[in-house]
């Protein structure tokens, strides 16, 4: 089976990438590490395009390939196997496609650290596990993987980990992550008692033949598993870890918390569309939370100060968009924004990157400015994905953005009047962040003055193909409207067909006339011109800069840290668990200890004896031995005899 | 069956090769030997199995399940001997009997496998058990290893006699000494069988349970084990039980299913007594060798509770369970024979504190040795005990068996890391070990094996 061996490859060669950095890393020589885990990326970004040029040709039939059978508990059997479809295809491309070229700018970035090959070898192990997830043909591999990238992104949060906050936030992604495990794991379990198979292809056809829309049984299980996907995918009320998680270097928060493995929870929704579609209360609650996540991060970002923040609360912001649009049953629609999102996000971040490695480490936007004359490349990519994430035509944000917010206008007004409000902010703080970083004059050190420079080649080349893909990749998916057809939505078609049947809205073409659709656009893109402008105004025209944070006052002190989000969460639910478990120490654990202490005695006693026993004399062993053969023959005889 | 007659040669062969005085030949020609041994065993897999492809009139049969015995076997000890480095550079060693006597162990381990015929059941457990008695014995000028040697001899000969004398009531009360030939007999008298018979399956099944070392047949084995050198003890801690087991299903299952209301419940409380008596005791040792001895009672009890279970997938999970057992118990002794080199001989805990500073690799190894011993997840292990377990549970009216065993695993895993928080956590100097090729071979393989049993457990689950 040569397509089997195929779909084998393609998480196979990472692994081996790991596998031998792991275990080499201390004899292998750095240049030698960067060059084996990006061609084991590589070599995987080019099987995955085999394996989609194959599907196309084979006239996009979905494909199982069944590498062997894992786990057999009585009625339940779990195969280890892959899915290849429309969707896993498209999570392939992005996840090898800009891993590659993001294990490539590592080699840049990363060079001069000392655990240089360490990281390139997790890196590796993080593209495994996502693969795993996205490839995966059962609900167990998912999970299988989707702890794989917790792993991960726990380890590469505390790379730094001689750094004692960075282990905190490290420390803090694992456990808000561990609580989204929770109900991920519960869901499941509920799918193998509702469905007794963990199969995509068993459990899909099988809930439209139980079930009916509204069910409370398929409520319970997409709501469990929406859990796990606000931990991974960062949601209210999960969401804190995310810009803590910027503690990690730099390609990592643009691989794992930008383009990635955030955007686990939206595949795991839009693989599992049938479920959620058979439950319309999930996707009410799903489409609240997607949109309040969206506002309040956005809101916290129009107020930040550190380059990644600034970012990472904008990647929480457009999660939340993907959530709001997966709410109104938009799911090809999200996965549109997965993509774009994945490009832009990712530029924006190694352009983030590139400069805090031209500024020798600086992440605070109130001590650069004027850069743009100095880092040339660095500057038109990152203004090409500050265009495509605010959503300017014909950038690749504006289309997948545009068409989100199209369909929620359909569903509720009230949530797309809010949702234009988001986007207002957006733009804001991302053309506030470009004005401060590149615009004006320079506020840095004079040493750091001397220091500026562009960035080497195997970080510009990703930064150039990825502003290239911010461009056009709208492309996908231009709409109807226009003239075009609608490419992406027709391939991921075939994907709906059960959820078409439980309710015919589902990848249905717009109802809206054409005149509304242009209003629609028109009214978006006034609006992020609007804040554009007056973010030009304000800091290019008036030159204003951020006060120092002593300064700050009233609600801009509030929004600033954060709405006290951590320190509300320390004090209702860290203070209170540490007084249960002070509690638990002092009173329970002593009745503890003397049931568990009793039993240690009881057994030491009872080996005391049976030690005693072995004298080491052989005439006794034999009396003992006659002993026992007498007991043994009269007990096994007793039926015989009685 | 190829297999026996090659073993047989090739240990002839190898006595020849100790004429010759450079020792460097044997480990190599042994570990050639077992390996094709091995090859020749698998070569019979996809024939197909009838009556006619009995060996010898009835004597014995090759099917799939002997021969995933027989290959159990035969791992084991090409994993055994790759430490045998230690012994023959000993002065005053003998390494050319030891490779002949081991080879010759192998063949009566096999017999025990694929017996057809009691006389061959006998015969099988013979040349396994005088092979064992004189390598407990091999270290000549330690006392407690001839000490080791006298005891099992003394005790061994005891329940031979019992073995025996049951085959020979099995053979006046069925006229026969076919295994095949005693169902026979049984099948057709249901409700009018001989007493002689009742009185020889007790005197059989002693014979067997004292070769699985099971409580309360069990007095030799802490003494022997811990007398005997560390090598041969990894070779009866694991081939002499696992032959052990396999005989006895056999036997079981072939002459005794009608009976089984007659002997289940005798079984299910011999493997509680035996779980209790080893797990307790183990948790009171100061030796780790001698921790091991109890520890390898203690897995004849959970085998035990397969063998009670007695359903379509209790073979499986006794297969399952003997090889995820020998390969972690082989890595154990494996470090402890290398450690105990560097401690002037001590095998108490104490002799690996600290281990892990040095030598990683090596703790690594005793740490997955463990944890797949305690039955931790993602480990052989833990799968073995699973199986085991599910299958009691499916027979049903087991529970208080289970319940007994679960608490027992428990107190498994207070033991079973003693050791791993000596080698992490307590203070010690151990200098880095040197480790031979084949050395690093076998850890690496005992590794590979007990994360793909714990990971994987269908690929070999399903295989017979």
């Amino acid at each position: 089976m040569q397509l089997t061996l195929l779909c084998a490859l393609v998480p196979l060669f990472p692994f081996i990438g790991f596998l031998v950095n792991g275990l080499g890393f201390r004899n292998i020589p750095n240049s030698a590490a960067g060059v084996i885990s990006t061609a084991s990326a590589v070599a995987s970004f080019v099987v995955s395009v085999l394996l989609f040029s194959n599907f196309l040709s084979g006239g996009s039939q979905p494909f199982t390939a069944v590498l062997f059978d894992w786990v057999s508990v009585g009625g339940l059997k779990i195969q280890f196997s892959y899915l290849i479809d429309q969707l896993s295809l498209l999570m392939l491309m992005v996840v090898t496609g800009v891993g590659s070229l993001i294990h490539l700018y590592s080699m840049g970035y990363m060079h001069h650290d000392e655990g240089f090959g360490k990281f390139m070898a997790f890196l590796n192990l993080f593209m495994f596990s996502m693969l795993l997830l996205v490839m995966g043909s059962n609900y167990l591999i998912m999970f299988f993987g989707w702890e794989g990238v917790g792993l991960c992104s726990y380890l590469l949060i505390g790379f730094w980990n001689k750094n004692v906050s960075y282990g905190d936030a490290a420390r803090k992604a694992f456990v808000m992550n561990r609580i989204g495990d929770l109900g991920f794991l519960i869901g499941i379990f509920l799918i193998i008692n509702t469905f007794g198979s963990v199969e995509y292809q068993q459990v899909f056809p099988k809930a439209v033949e139980l079930f009916k829309a509204g069910d409370s049984t398929v409520f319970w299980i997409t709501f469990c598993l929406f859990i796990g996907a606000m931990g991974k995918s960062a949601q209210i009320p999960l969401y804190t870890w995310l810009p803590d998680a910027m503690a990690g270097p730099t390609p990592v928060s643009a691989l794992i918390h930008a383009a990635t493995m955030v955007t686990a929870g939206i595949y795991m929704v839009i693989r599992s569309n049938v479920l959620y579609t058979l439950a319309p209360d999930t996707l009410e609650i799903i489409a609240i939370v997607g949109l309040a996540t969206a506002l309040f991060a956005a809101s916290i970002g129009l107020f930040q100060n550190d380059i990644k923040k600034v970012l990472a609360y904008s990647t929480v912001s457009q999660l939340g968009y993907m959530f709001l649009a997966l709410g109104v049953m938009a799911y090809s629609s999200a996965m549109f924004h997965v993509m774009t999102h994945a490009f832009f996000k990712a530029l924006l971040f190694l352009g983030a990157g590139s400069v805090i490695h031209a500024m020798g480490g600086e992440q605070d936007i109130r001590k650069m400015g004027g850069l743009q004359g100095h880092i040339k490349i660095t500057f038109l990519t990152f203004l090409i994905g500050t265009i495509a994430i605010s959503g300017i035509p014909p950038f690749a944000g504006f289309f997948s953005k545009d068409e989100i917010l199209m369909h929620v206008y359909e569903h509720n007004k009230l949530l797309w009047a809010l949702g234009v409000v988001g986007s207002m902010m957006t733009s804001f703080y991302m053309f506030r962040l470009l004005f401060l970083t590149f615009f004006g004059t320079f506020r840095g050190t004079k040493h750091q003055h001397e220091h500026l420079h562009e960035s080497p080649l195997s970080m510009t080349v990703p930064l150039m193909v990825l502003a290239v893909l911010s461009v056009f990749g709208g492309a996908l998916g231009l709409p109807e409207v226009f003239g075009f057809n609608h490419q992406l939505a027709n391939f991921m078609s075939p994907l709906f067909e059960h959820s078409k049947t439980v309710n015919a809205l589902v990848g249905a073409k717009s109802a809206l006339p054409h005149s509304t659709e242009y209003a629609l656009m028109f009214v978006s893109v006034m609006a992020v011109a609007l804040s554009m402008t007056a973010a030009w105004v304000l800091f290019v025209k008036k030159a204003n800069v951020p006060a120092s944070d002593e300064t700050l006052d009233g609600m801009t002190k509030v929004i600033y840290n954060k709405y006290y989000v951590d320190e509300i969460y320390q004090a209702a639910i860290v203070k209170p668990l540490y007084s249960l478990s002070e509690f638990c120490h002092s009173v329970a654990e002593t009745a503890m200890d003397m049931l568990v202490e009793s039993t240690g005695k009881l057994v030491n006693v009872a080996g005391n004896g049976f030690r005693q026993l072995q004298t080491g004399i052989v005439g006794y062993y034999v009396l003992a031995m006659v002993a026992g053969i007498l007991l043994f023959a009269v007990f096994t005889l007793r039926s015989v005899l009685f | 069956m190829l297999s026996i007659i090659l073993l047989s040669v090739s240990g002839i062969a190898s006595l020849f090769l100790g004429f010759n005085k450079s020792r460097s030949l044997l480990m190599p020609a042994t570990l050639l030997f077992l390996l094709v041994a091995l090859a020749v065993n698998l070569w019979d897999w996809n024939v197909p199995f009838t009556l006619s492809s009995a060996y010898n009139n009835g004597m014995m049969t090759v099917d799939k399940t002997t021969i995933v015995f027989s290959a159990i076997l035969l791992v084991s000890a090409l994993l055994v001997i790759p430490f045998s480095q230690n012994y023959i550079d000993r002065p005053q060693a003998q390494p050319a009997e030891y490779y002949a006597i081991l080879l010759f162990a192998l063949v009566g381990g096999i017999m025990m496998t694929a017996y057809d015929n009691l006389i061959m059941l006998f015969v099988g457990v013979e040349i396994l058990s005088i092979s064992m008695y004189v390598l407990a014995g091999s270290d000549k000028r330690n006392l407690r290893s001839t000490e080791a040697a006298l005891k099992y001899f003394l005790m061994g000969a005891f329940a031979t006699g019992f073995l025996l004398f049951g085959v020979a009531l099995l053979y006046g009360a069925t006229m026969s000494f076919s295994i095949k030939g005693i169902a026979d007999y049984t099948n057709a008298n249901v409700g009018n069988l001989s007493p002689l018979l009742y009185v020889g399956i007790v005197m059989v099944l002693i014979g067997v349970l004292f070769k699985v070392s099971a409580a309360p047949f069990h007095f030799w084995t802490p003494d022997v084990y811990e007398g005997s050198p560390s090598l041969f003890t990894a070779f009866m801690s694991t081939v002499v039980k696992t032959a052990g087991f396999a005989a006895l299903y056999r036997l079981l299952a072939v002459s005794f299913t009608g009976l089984y209301d007659y002997w289940a419940m005798s079984i299910a409380v011999v493997a509680l007594l035996t779980l209790v008596v080893g797990n307790i005791t183990a948790s009171h040792q100061h030796s780790f060798k001698r921790m091991m001895a109890y520890s390898g009672i203690s897995h004849a009890g959970y085998l035990l509770i397969a063998v009670t279970a007695f359903q379509n997938t209790s073979q499986d999970a006794i297969l399952f369970y003997s090889l995820a057992y020998s390969v972690a118990t082989i890595a154990a002794f494996g470090v402890l024979i290398l450690v105990a080199d560097k401690q002037q001989g001590s095998e108490d805990f104490s002799a690996f504190n600290g281990l892990a500073k040095n030598n990683p690799f090596l703790a690594f190894v005793m740490t997955l040795a463990m944890c797949s011993l305690a039955g931790i997840p993602l480990t052989g292990g833990f799968f073995g005990k699973f199986l085991i377990f599910s299958s009691a549970f499916a027979k049903g009216g087991l529970n208080w068996l289970l319940i007994g065993a679960i608490l027992m695993s428990a107190v498994g895993i207070y033991y079973y890391f003693k050791v791993v928080i000596a080698m992490y956590i307590r203070e010690g100097k151990t200098e880095k070990i040197a480790l031979t090729g084949l050395q690093q071979a076998a850890f690496v393989l005992s590794i590979l094996l007990t994360l793909l049993l714990g990971v994987v457990p269908n690929l070999f689950a399903d295989l017979v």
